[in-house]
């Protein structure tokens, strides 16, 4: 595929995007699947997909200037540029779970200091402006010929721009933890939905994130760079850091599943019994998707083919994707205020919400929700991500991301 | 001056006219109830659970001293009153349900879409409005309008705007068995913590550490 095909098709999924976001703030969110007991759904998993996707950019400045790893110097632009975009996407994306979208300037004009929605804005900008510092400072030296105005006037480009990311690298480090602990913070200080209440979340959406965001890097290597045998051991150092990252996913994920069942609280039983029972295909997506990706990067003849690691690394994301949808389900899927009713043995009972929405077939009060995102909700998520393949592919076209000499 | 409710499950009779009470007062949008009533362990609405022998839960907001819902807000829409219930500023509020995501007790609700055509779907009379008809703002900011704005979030404001009346909450004035209070729950003295103290008071879902200001009262025994 070309890249003006790629560009057009990126172009009208953002279009159609829009258009259903602009439909839905007419109407409200009514368009959306979510009722009163199941507050969100596809556009806050989506924050949480975006921001892990944009954790590329830590691991690779990280590695390089932090730990070394002199093979991957060629990759940190792109790194820069995908932590850039994707954490972009990731304030776009939760632009349309908000009902009263202008109004958002009161989060700058009002904060609550308490909320983790506030530290996350502050956050996720505070790491979209290294990012861009970031890619400015490793392009620098490139910044000539049509690009000669945006260049400011060192003495040696190249060495200031090594000297300068190298200085910036542990902030960016700090910062692109914050994203992925804060943006965990967001649910796992809520007590009232056990699902995310667990100390193991911040530090397992670290993990998910190391992991897809060094897919996204090396699926966007493979794109530019190719396969070349130079490149060949900076591949390898990315898909071992993809997969001990996924790992170390798994180990939290399921140490956190463990404690809770063995245990066996009627209550977290429910909870589990959620993703286990009612989720268990998509759980073994999200379980069995990434682990064939690493799987076959770690494999040497794999890594022969750049469509094979490409591949490799999209069924990875796909699967992290599958992860961020699952926030939801364990956590609406049941009704936070379950009592033992006085008198009655054993028996844990929900007590119905009010819907909030019209349906002839649902009661005033209910106790399930089974939630699948509508047409308008996937229809804005699918613009969001050809946002971000729309401006990668732009900027790798438009800037001075590839190294000529190196392509 | 910390403002709270007893509710005296010996003494409510499973009615709902708190929740009506509190529907039309409030002149809350259709499908919204502030304020509900349950009959806990029933497998459908008001189904005794055990043949004959049933109890009746009212449920609202609890105005938790620990309120997850008000620490969540990023704007501050939501927000503590001196007199300890929590409020929300219908011009404040963004619409992110965070408030939503974080209490426990269900009884936030969103407005979905414009009420005025919720108001249609569900048959009610064009031009037919009901409820307390003036806005009400608490030091300028708007605690209760009869006319909801789409995409923000409500629930029980403990009816603010008739305390400036000297008025009770309407679901207070509502109730046939007089099996709710409100009270001054700092006073050790008044008579809503006398009740909490001698009659075994207690809150709901005590495990999540919210420490609610309404407080019930355990029926002695079941309806028969």
């Amino acid at each position: 595929m070309s890249k003006k095909s790629a560009l057009i098709i990126t172009g009208v999924l953002m279009l159609v995007g829009f258009a259903a976001w602009v439909y839905q703030f007419k109407e409200g969110l009514v368009l959306t699947n979510l009722r009163n007991s199941y507050t969100w759904g596809l556009y806050v998993s989506g924050l949480a997909f975006f921001v892990g996707n944009a954790a590329g950019g830590l691991v690779l400045s990280s590695l390089i200037y932090l730990f070394g790893v002199e093979n991957l110097k060629p990759f940190a632009k792109i790194g820069a540029l995908t932590a850039l975009v994707n954490v972009t996407a990731a304030m776009v994306s939760i632009i349309p779970d908000i009902g009263q979208p202008l109004r958002l300037y009161n989060i700058f004009i009002h904060p609550k200091l308490s909320s983790p929605l506030v530290w996350d804005v502050a956050v996720l900008n505070l790491y979209a402006a290294l990012s861009l510092i970031y890619l400015y400072i490793l392009m620098l030296p490139d910044l000539t010929g049509r690009w000669q105005w945006l260049a400011i006037r060192v003495h040696n480009p190249k060495e200031f721009s090594q000297k300068l990311a190298k200085r910036l690298a542990p902030f960016s480090l700090v910062a692109a933890v914050g994203i992925h602990v804060i943006t965990a913070w967001i649910f796992a200080t809520q007590g009232a939905r056990e699902w995310w209440h667990s100390a193991a979340l911040a530090p397992d959406f670290v993990a998910a994130a190391m992991a897809s965001g060094t897919a996204v890097v090396l699926a966007v290597s493979l794109l530019t760079y190719g396969l070349k045998e130079q490149y060949r051991q900076a591949y390898r150092t990315m898909s071992i850091i993809i997969a001990v990252s996924l790992f170390i996913h798994l180990f939290l994920m399921y140490n956190d599943y463990f404690i809770h069942a063995w245990y066996g609280a009627p209550e977290a039983m429910e909870t589990l019994a959620i993703t286990f029972h009612e989720y268990l295909w998509t759980h073994a997506f999200e379980v069995l998707a990434p682990l064939a990706a690493v799987i076959l990067l770690l494999n040497e003849k794999v890594r022969n083919s750049a469509a094979a690691m490409i591949g490799s690394c999209c069924l990875l994301i796909a699967g992290i994707l599958a992860h961020r949808f699952l926030l939801m389900p364990g956590a609406f899927g049941k009704i936070a205020f379950t009592i033992n009713p006085l008198g009655l043995q054993d028996v844990y009972w929900p007590v119905p919400i009010a819907s909030g929405r019209y349906d002839l077939a649902l009661d005033t009060f209910v106790t399930e929700w089974h939630y699948f995102p509508s047409a308008v909700e996937l229809a804005i998520f699918a613009g969001v991500v050809a946002f971000a393949c729309f401006l990668i592919i732009l900027a790798v076209d438009l800037l001075p991301i590839v190294n000529p000499e190196e392509a | 001056m910390r403002r709270g409710m007893v509710i005296d499950l010996e003494k409510c009779i499973g009615c709902r006219s708190c929740a009506v009470a509190c529907k039309q007062h409030n002149a809350q949008p259709a499908g919204t109830w502030w304020n509900r009533v349950v009959t806990p362990g029933s497998e459908f609405h008001a189904v005794p659970p055990v043949k004959g022998r049933e109890y009746f839960l009212p449920v609202h907001c609890q105005h938790c001293q620990n309120a997850p819902c008000e620490k969540v807000c990023p704007v501050d829409a939501t927000y503590r009153h001196e007199d300890g219930s929590i409020l929300v500023d219908f011009e404040r509020c963004i619409g992110c349900r965070y408030c939503m995501a974080a209490c426990p007790y269900g009884v936030r609700q969103f407005n979905w879409e414009d009420p005025q055509k919720s108001m249609q779907e569900y048959g009610y009379l064009p031009g037919y409005t009901f409820g307390y008809p003036q806005e009400y703002r608490l030091n300028g900011r708007l605690v209760y309008t009869p006319t909801r704005p789409k995409g923000v979030v409500e629930k029980c404001n403990f009816c603010v705007h008739y305390l400036a009346l000297g008025l009770e909450p309407a679901c207070v004035r509502g109730c046939p068995g007089k099996a709710r209070f409100v009270g001054d729950l700092d006073d050790p003295n008044s008579e809503v913590s006398k009740m909490i103290r001698d009659k075994n008071g207690f809150t709901l879902l005590r495990e999540k550490g919210t420490k609610p200001n309404v407080f019930y009262l355990p029926p002695r025994r079941k309806e028969v």
